[in-house]
């Protein structure tokens, strides 16, 4: 490449330089979508509470459950995960590509209009403005502000790649590079067919969940792997276990994902063979899966004790193993015979949490404990709050996805029994729901440690200055707290 | 068929068409050989290979 560095001090100069030009924009995304995330979480409370107690908060419009619902799913996708993805994006490409961030101001007003854009689609579905197409249900108005948000952090991207000073790819880049060119196609595809000329008939279901299953397939899965990939070697100290295996990875998923999503319409009326193709792609998951596990497990094999000491390597490998769980708990729930028990029951649900939350969130969580402290210069202040964040989530998780999972399936065979009443159907799912509850108590106990750690460090960063501890960045045992 | 209609169509095609582009662009460029240069890519003067780093759970053993 043109402007590869040869001199070691330069080399290291880079380094400082690109993680201080990321600060601005990487921590405005990283704000606001906590902020998102902690609003998402009370919606998420209040939805799961109206679940198994209807008349709560009852009395009012827009805390009905079809409002709340679509509110928190909109604030937490695009409102939390979209956002923390593009930070950990815009800091990983920086770091590989081995260049400073250029045009900051241009990524903090990317991130000024997606927030605008989400606050007006997010007050529109709790007013009633919701298009009631799932994933999707951000009203035409706001959407086209996101649009023009995204498209200035994808032209910023692929500018970043072309002036990379690092020629051979890793393959975090290809996941990232997949990740911003895919959305903005499946994102325009569905508004224009679902919003703005809409197609008629069953056509619409089958838009609908080809966007949606492929926005957590092509979208946040990419950005999840390209942090796994990233963030375990790099704690470890240990190279990827088979980088070709890594590739291959990359290249089945981009070529078996995007038919997965009308596995979801089993049963519905949309033609025999499209749903079997749906089904076939499904399976055929299971070699990026497999590889994937493969690559990580192997990577982790000897290291595992690191896990003690290190709340990135804690929070990325849970999510890898979610992820490796979620994705074979979808190539079941493809099969027409499982999908003829689960379809329309609470283990969709879980299904979808161990996805977004078990493999996504707690990537990116382990990401942004990585991150921070380096763009920030300061180390995280409570050790304490880095523990209750961790097992609050980690509890949480697993309290919510294994209860929901084993209660969905007695929730579908009894529903599939004519003899049942169906009141009896639904009165059984509440003990599940109530447990449910409980684990969002614990999961928004771990959000709201992890926000107050954040704040207490920014606190610190912009307080008086002191130097860094360098702890973090070198790995070392350090006998003080940055900032005390 | 409608503006629309062929610009949702031109999309659909361009998507294998970059992909095998830069499938085949990655071919060229040897960005599929030479896998040791790929995996070691993360690493870097600061954060080197076989040095651990993020330990800050550490912290407690050290202060006491």
């Amino acid at each position: 490449m043109p402007g590869e560095l040869a001199d070691e001090g330069q080399r290291r100069a880079m380094l400082a330089e690109i993680d201080s030009s990321c600060r601005a924009p990487v921590l405005f995304f990283v704000i606001s979508g906590l902020a998102w995330l902690l609003l998402g979480t009370l919606l998420a409370l209040v939805t799961s509470i109206k679940l198994h107690s209807p008349g709560f908060l009852a009395g009012w419009d827009f805390l009905t459950f079809g409002r709340v619902r679509p509110a928190h799913l909109n604030a937490v996708i695009y409102g939390f995960a979209s956002q923390t993805g593009i930070a950990v994006t815009i800091w990983l490409m920086c770091r590989l590509c081995r260049v400073p961030l250029i045009s900051g101001g241009l990524i903090i007003l990317a991130a000024i209009f997606w927030n605008v854009g989400l606050t007006i689609g997010l007050i529109g579905i709790l007013a009633g403005d919701s298009t009631a197409i799932e994933w999707l249900e951000l009203p035409g108005y706001s959407t086209p502000i996101l649009f023009f948000s995204y498209a200035l952090v994808a032209v910023w991207s692929i500018i970043t790649f072309r002036l990379r000073r690092e020629s051979h790819l890793y393959v975090s880049q290809w996941y990232l590079l997949g990740a911003i060119l895919w959305f903005p196609w499946l994102y325009a595809t569905a508004q224009i067919m679902l919003i703005l000329e809409p197609v008629r008939g069953t056509v619409q279901a089958a838009i609908n969940w080809w966007f949606a299953h492929n926005v957590l397939g092509l979208w946040f899965t990419p950005i999840g792997l390209a942090a796994i990939y990233y963030f375990i070697p790099k704690v470890i100290g240990r190279p990827i276990h088979s980088y070709y295996l890594s590739v291959l990875g990359f290249w089945s998923l981009a070529l078996f994902y995007n038919w997965n999503g009308l596995h979801h319409l089993i049963g519905g009326p949309m033609p025999a063979w499209m749903i079997t193709v749906s089904v076939v792609a499904s399976v055929m998951m299971l070699i990026p899966v497999i590889t994937v596990a493969i690559n990580h497990h192997f990577t982790m094999v000897g290291h595992f004790g690191k896990l003690r000491y290190s709340p990135t390597l804690r929070f990325v490998v849970v999510g890898a193993l979610c992820y490796t769980a979620t994705s074979l708990q979808g190539v079941a729930n493809s099969l027409r015979s499982y999908s003829e028990i689960v379809h329309f029951t609470h283990h969709t649900i879980a299904h979808a949490h161990l996805g977004l939350y078990g493999f996504f969130t707690m990537v990116m969580f382990g990401s942004l404990y990585y991150i921070i402290p380096r763009i920030s210069g300061r180390e995280w202040p409570s050790l304490g709050l880095i523990s209750i964040h961790f097992w609050g989530c980690f509890l949480g998780l697993v309290l919510y996805v294994v209860p929901l999972s084993y209660g969905g399936i007695l929730q579908g065979l009894a529903m599939n029994d004519a003899t049942v009443p169906f009141m009896k159907v639904v009165e059984g799912t509440l003990p599940w729901l109530k447990l449910r509850t409980f684990a969002g108590l614990l999961m928004a106990l771990g959000h709201v440690a992890f926000v107050g750690n954040l704040v207490w460090l920014l606190a610190r960063v912009f307080g008086p200055y002191r130097k860094p501890v360098v702890a973090i960045l070198s790995g070392t045992e350090t006998p003080a707290i940055a900032g005390k | 068929m409608s503006p629309i209609g062929i610009l949702l169509l031109f999309g659909a095609m361009a998507v294998p068409v970059v992909a095998l582009a830069c499938l085949r662009w990655a071919a060229k460029n040897g960005q599929l050989q030479n896998g040791d240069r790929g995996a070691l890519l993360p690493f870097d003067l600061e954060e080197p290979l076989d040095k651990a780093t993020d330990q800050i759970l550490n912290r407690k053993s050290a202060k006491s």
